[in-house]
């Protein structure tokens, strides 16, 4: 019995180092071997050496071709502004939104409750179809506005911020009320100061979706100038096809580290905010 | 009568309680705080009209005729002809099997492992943290690169996967190029990609479990598993419902491992509904077709939210 706590120990110690290997040597090799050309990168893992995990004889031709001859700058331009409209925009009208229903009394409350509430059940990228051409039909086809305005009005947003502003108490507004105030300035003098925390939630929350998404951008844009990170390097080719690995890699790289170190730094506001949308469903 | 009741109601009282009078002509004030509402909630509830119901009535619409989304001005009304050519040729049927085939490789596999992690990080461990992270990582990088970082750790000849097989003594395998294997491989590289969510949303259902009900079991002589099968797992009915129906709805709507790794094949093996709606749309021109394949998938997923929503009302959980 006395072996019994060490034995537990090393069990342990031997299911983290094999966790963390599983969900990090995957990340290691594509780093390191975006630094490679394609027969070290291939010498490397047949027969599997330590060197595929990491940028032994590195060169950083793959990025300067990447940087170079492919459109990856410019998507990667385009997505930043992508992101940061959907995410000023989002967080704006969710906020205005959500204000209205839980701080104003109005006939047909209930109507436009359900009507929100029932978007929820839309798998929304499932219809592609018909938002390519109620979006194409208003001329934003091949724009950067189109990637962004079908996702703005978010159910997910207004149900987290509606559940803020409700823990919110009324008396904090009602001194403002009685030196007159009107709602503007309550809005954005009191509400929006004291939902500090929910607002980075979902700008966080939105900033992923948006980042991250592919099958929309890939539908409605079809000028490479006007192109967004995922869809970019997803055009770069396949194993079967692409002379050099290595620079899918660099591409792939490029994409993800933004939102990697932007997870790293503000985690817990991300796992809150996934947690939440999977509770709303 | 709920009208009378309340008119008489608001006469009776009318004088005494001005507040309880719903049927009173509104005051200023209150016709200025509705214009109010209007004008803060219209942006939100336009868009929200133009970008979610509008395409679903132009999909219904849609579906019930012939054309292409290049011209779609010569569109011809053929009733419910898409919807029959979904029973009379396969293809339909094959890609609605194989992505429930999927769904359900991706849940069967991701809620036990998902709640085995979430145990294990809800021990006290060390560097319990960093592995929390790390299970992370792969539910914040898009769809699209863990598909590019997969196919390559498939690759037949040089990938990583194989790599380690060979170690192993395994020859290499052809992975997605096989009509076997390739469901199978992308049901692994999805649990890769989903479990640590899975773990975090079990994990705060652990956390939420009030620890008194685990220690009475132990005090009374229940063993660690009978605590676990017969008042843990029983609690986390609710948590567990959920992380199903989330993985079911994403795995019902996956595009990139079709479109980036296998291009639906090989021989339609991996033929992704969502995959298979874009291809008939926007390669094949068929729009009509992908439209009523869309109101199927749509049906599909609505009657799963409705039968989720129906069990989180029902009382049979804790």
């Amino acid at each position: 019995m006395k072996s019994t706590p060490l034995r537990r120990g090393l069990f342990v110690a031997l299911v983290i180092v094999l966790i963390l290997c599983c969900f990090l040597a995957p990340y290691a090799w594509i780093v390191a071997s975006s630094f490679k050309n394609q027969l070290t990168l291939f010498n490397d893992v047949t027969p599997l050496s330590w060197k595929a995990f990491f940028p032994v004889g590195g060169t950083f031709e793959n990025y300067r071709t990447l940087f170079e001859r492919t459109n990856v700058l410019t998507a990667l331009l385009n997505t930043a502004i992508v992101s940061g409209g959907q995410v000023a925009l989002t967080l704006l009208l969710c906020a205005m939104a959500a204000y209205s229903l839980t701080r104003i009394k109005f006939p047909g409350a209930r109507i436009v409750f359900v009507l929100i509430l029932l978007t929820f059940l839309l798998p929304i990228e499932a219809m592609m179809v018909p938002l390519y051409q109620v979006v194409s039909g208003l001329g934003l086809s091949n724009t950067l506005a189109g990637v962004m305005i079908p996702w703005i009005a978010s159910p997910f947003g207004l149900f987290l911020l509606k559940q803020a502003f409700e823990e919110l108490p009324v008396e904090l507004e009602d001194a403002a009320r009685i030196d007159g105030a009107g709602h503007v300035r309550i809005f954005f003098s009191i509400v929006l100061p004291n939902v500090k925390v929910p607002m980075l939630t979902l700008g966080l929350i939105t900033f992923l979706f948006s980042w991250n998404s592919f099958l929309w951008p890939l539908v409605i844009v079809q000028d490479p100038a006007n192109q967004v990170i995922q869809v970019a390097i997803a055009q770069q080719g396949s194993p079967t096809q692409l002379p050099n690995w290595g620079e899918t890699f660099a591409g792939a790289t490029v994409a993800t580290l933004p939102l990697i170190l932007l997870f790293l730094a503000l985690q817990k506001y991300f796992t809150q905010g996934m947690t939440t949308s999977g509770i709303k469903g | 009568m709920p009208a009378s009741n309340t008119l008489s109601a608001a006469s009776a009282t009318g004088s005494i309680q001005p507040k309880t009078g719903t049927r009173k002509p509104a005051t200023r004030r209150q016709k200025r705080d509705w214009m109010f509402a209007a004008g803060f909630l219209a942006p939100f509830m336009i868009l929200l009209l133009v970008f979610q119901y509008l395409p679903l009535l132009v999909m219904a619409r849609n579906s019930v005729y012939d054309y292409s989304l290049l011209n779609p001005a010569a569109a011809k009304f053929v009733g419910l002809r898409n919807f029959t050519d979904m029973i009379e040729y396969e293809d339909a049927a094959i890609s609605f099997g194989v992505t429930f085939l999927f769904a359900l490789g991706v849940v069967l596999l991701v809620i036990p492992v998902a709640f085995a992690l979430a145990l294990f990080l809800n021990s006290k461990l060390p560097a319990r943290g960093l592995v929390r992270t790390v299970i992370m990582l792969p539910v914040v990088t898009s769809s699209v690169v863990v598909a590019i970082m997969w196919s390559f750790l498939l690759d037949p000849s040089n990938g990583l996967i194989n790599g380690v097989l060979n170690i192993a003594g395994i020859g290499n395998q052809p992975f997605l190029t096989s009509t076997d294997q390739a469901l199978p491989a992308l049901v692994a590289m999805t649990l890769w990609q989903q479990v640590g969510f899975g773990a975090i949303l079990f994990l705060a259902g652990l956390q939420g479990l009030p620890v008194e009900l685990t220690e009475a079991a132990r005090i009374d002589g229940a063993t660690r598993r009978q605590v676990l099968w017969n008042v843990t797992i029983p609690l986390l009915s609710r948590t567990t419902l959920f992380v199903v129906v989330i993985m079911t709805v994403f795995s019902l709507q996956a595009f990139a491992p079709a479109f980036l790794m296998t291009q639906g094949g090989p021989q339609e093996s991996t033929n992704l509904i969502v995959y298979h709606i874009y291809n008939s749309a926007f390669i094949m021109q068929q729009a009509g077709y992908a439209s009523a394949l869309s109101v199927v998938l749509l049906l599909v997923v609505l009657a799963i939210s409705m039968a989720q929503m129906a069990l989180l009302r029902s009382r049979w959980n804790y």
